[in-house]
């Protein structure tokens, strides 16, 4: 087996466990610890994506990850001026 | 050859960080000072991760947007948590009350509350009836 390819499989594992420590961080206390971890989570599966994509020739893959990453920032900042006011 | 080499090593090299920052991420105390802030820094190593796995994956538009965005990510998120929720450093939120003793008609509103607290636990039920039927008995 390539090595590229193996190295893309613990790739997607590690964005797995990393995805689960955010969904588990989410539930800390604070709205910014929910924050922080859907922000996380969000990225991680773009690039979860990303390296799927790459692996079983999905279409569009590239384009949805940008559109996660892109609206995930806009979601966090309008979020994150809410909750911290606009002073 | 060389390149897909190269592309592994920057894949194992994001795989490694991504589980060390997931570690990190969990295994911090609760009860540690700050401890939001030093979350919000272990998102950074998870990100730095996601431009070397981009890079690695030949998506470099990407990885130059993600490298612009995510240190604006970490900053509306630690400025929203300072501004709201961080009492131990935001003097705003961590307000002491100063009250004038001399004065008799101004009573901080905590002395208040402990006031109000004690009054309810002493006045029970059964004694407000008491002394309320005591004030309408006819033989006085």
């Amino acid at each position: 087996m390539d090595i590229l390819i193996i190295s893309k499989y613990i790739l997607i594992i590690a964005f797995v466990i990393m995805m689960i420590a955010a969904l588990r961080a989410s539930a800390y206390k604070g709205s910014s610890m929910g924050l922080l971890g859907s922000s996380v989570v969000v990225v991680a599966f773009a690039g979860a994506l990303l390296v799927f994509g790459e692996l079983y020739n999905l279409t569009f893959y590239r384009d949805i990850s940008l559109a996660l990453i892109f609206f995930g920032f806009v979601g966090t900042v309008a979020f994150s001026i809410v909750a911290g006011g606009d002073k | 050859m060389i390149v897909e080499y190269i592309q592994s090593a920057l894949l194992l090299i994001a795989a490694f960080l991504v589980i060390v920052s997931a570690v990190g991420f969990i295994s911090l105390s609760k009860d540690m000072k700050n401890v939001v802030y030093a979350r919000i820094h272990i998102v950074g190593i998870f990100d730095i991760a996601c431009v070397i796995a981009m890079i690695g994956l030949g998506q470099y538009l990407l990885a130059a947007i993600y490298f612009i965005l995510a240190p604006f990510t970490a900053h509306a998120i630690a400025n929203a948590f300072y501004k709201s929720e961080d009492v131990v450093n935001n003097v705003e939120l961590n307000v002491v009350e100063d009250v004038d003793d001399s004065n008799p008609f101004i009573v901080p509103r905590s002395k208040v509350q402990e006031l109000e607290n004690e009054n309810s636990e002493k006045l029970k039920a059964d004694d407000r009836f008491t002394i309320s039927t005591l004030d309408i008995i006819e033989e006085e």
